[in-house]
């Protein structure tokens, strides 16, 4: 999918654990690992909110557009 | 053994007769030659053994195939799961099993016209459970969308 979600680089730059960020944004680790790991189809406003304030950035800081060519390679 | 009209309950019994009749089909595999034979001698007409016995061969392996999946279906729906792309390929083979039925029956209507009935009532079975089968994608898809919405 050509959207990334660099959750992981923002997560590292706060210093915070996966664990502790997906209590502080009220979503199950699972879910958290389903959105590092770029499986997740769609982001919730909400998340994405919650996400954002927590470790203080930028929707653009965690999701990154990545333009592919014809066979589908990015 | 509680026998109250449960949904469980309407399951196993729908599981049940899928089991039963696939026990059938795999048993008139071994009984086509008589039966034909019998036919022949019943019906009065010019005699159509070969043709008929080839045509209910075919047809009964299309049978035994989707009952198999039918049964396949019925299992997984009685473990919750419903819209998953194994259940979308089991009514995806079903319908063309019922294709290959009418294809089967429509060849057999050069010799008994009836059997073009037969045909028609396949094929028109065949087409629902296509619009089924595009709808239960569709269902997939949807619910795979939805359990991956964060």
């Amino acid at each position: 999918m050509p959207i990334i979600v660099n959750l992981d680089v923002m997560m590292a730059k706060r210093k915070i654990s996966a664990g502790n960020l997906a209590e502080r944004v009220d979503i199950t680790p699972a879910n958290l690992s389903i959105l590092k790991n770029n499986k997740a189809k769609a982001v919730r406003f909400s998340t994405l909110e919650a996400l954002c304030r927590e470790l203080d950035c930028q929707p653009g800081d965690i999701l990154e557009f990545v333009r592919e060519d014809k066979f589908g390679n990015e | 053994m509680n026998l109250k009209w449960t949904s469980a309950n309407s399951l196993r019994l729908s599981r049940i007769l899928t089991i039963a009749v696939l026990v059938l089909a795999v048993g008139i595999l071994f009984l086509i030659p008589v039966i034909t034979q019998w036919y022949d001698d019943v019906s009065g007409r010019e005699p159509i053994m070969p043709v008929l016995t080839v045509c209910l061969y075919i047809s009964d392996i299309f049978a035994v195939l989707a009952l198999w999946e039918l049964n396949t279906l019925l299992a997984n729906i009685s473990k919750q799961e419903l819209f998953t792309e194994r259940n979308t390929k089991c009514v995806r083979v079903i319908s063309w099993c019922c294709f290959g039925l009418a294809a089967v029956f429509a060849v057999l209507s050069f010799w008994r016209l009836l059997a073009l009935l037969v045909a028609v009532i396949a094929a028109f079975v065949g087409l629902i459970l296509r619009v089924v089968k595009n709808m239960l994608a569709t269902a997939t898809e949807l619910r795979e969308e939805n359990d991956y919405t964060i």
